[in-house]
């Protein structure tokens, strides 16, 4: 009985801070939604050069990432370890493959001399200053929790493997699941709002 | 045993389900993008991704199958309607300025 409650407790605070999360995100929407508000065409004409493709395909790399997550997850609750296994190395994969693309994207635009306080992008209209500035941190942020869930489920595997998370205790792994659906949810606002607007 | 407490099961045939919404919602969210709705553009596009992020809390994150934290049912759309409160509230300082 104690040790239910206990899993209650930690799902309680894995969603106190997945909800903590979103605030993070949401203050700086709401600089987003202000700054595109006061210079429309700037964020028209800058968000015009980031590569819709690319972005697409990340989108979809991170959605397909968290299906198979969802899926190592209910393996492992069935008792498919195996499959389980299979399952988070899939999403540990495309997470990887999503980092790369960004990490390339980022290489593109920097090689174009477009980053926060470039000569090149000093020259432009303020609100293509601004758009980049929150191209940078907002992308920026969520790469870095890309990094941290990649982080965290590298070390799930590593613990499934040794049977410290199993099928009696198996807590933390879905707690890391949840933790990856949030970065997905990030992404999927941050896709249209800098990608899809022309 | 091992589905005690937490959640129900939810069959692996419903996540590939919720993929493949997922997969068209986003085709349609890039081609409705192509067509230069302007102002509506926007509008559909954060509508989109509202539902996209639904079906993710919803099926993903299990929140539409927990017994136990029905609170974070309510909580999640909260912190939601608190954010569009604040993005409201702003630009009413923004656009009155």
């Amino acid at each position: 009985m104690i040790e239910h409650k206990e899993k209650i407790g930690s799902k309680t605070g894995m969603w106190l801070f997945i909800l903590s999360e979103i605030l993070l995100f949401g203050g700086l929407f709401i600089l987003y939604s202000v700054y595109r508000f006061k210079h429309p065409l700037s964020f028209h004409l800058a968000a015009g050069e980031l590569n819709r493709p690319l972005g697409t395909l990340n989108t979809i790399f991170l959605i397909t990432s968290s299906l198979t997550m969802a899926v190592s997850i209910s393996s492992f609750k069935n008792g498919k370890g195996k499959s389980s296994l299979v399952f988070l190395a899939a999403t540990l994969l495309l997470g990887f493959t999503f980092l790369a693309i960004k990490y390339f994207e980022w290489v593109e635009k920097i090689y174009h001399e477009i980053y926060p306080n470039s000569p090149r992008l000093l020259e432009r209209d303020k609100g293509e200053v601004l758009f980049y500035g929150l191209y940078y941190s907002m992308t920026g942020l969520h790469a870095l929790h890309v990094l941290v869930g990649l982080v965290v489920l590298l070390i799930m595997g590593v613990l499934m493997v040794k049977g410290k998370v199993n099928e009696v205790d198996f807590i933390p792994l879905e707690n890391s699941g949840l933790y990856w659906h949030l970065v997905d949810i990030i992404w999927i606002f941050l896709f249209p709002l800098f990608y899809l607007i022309r | 045993m091992a589905n005690e407490g937490s959640s129900s099961p939810i069959s692996e045939k419903i996540y590939f389900l919720v993929w493949l919404e997922l997969l068209l919602l986003t085709g349609a969210t890039v081609s409705i993008a192509g067509m230069n709705l302007g102002r509506w553009g926007i509008c559909i596009a954060l509508l989109i991704a509202g539902i996209k992020s639904g079906l993710v809390l919803s099926y993903f994150m299990h929140l539409k199958y927990e017994k136990q934290l029905r609170l974070f049912k309510w909580m999640v759309p909260g912190v939601l309607v608190l954010l569009i409160l604040f993005i409201g509230l702003t630009f009413f300082d923004v656009v009155l300025r």
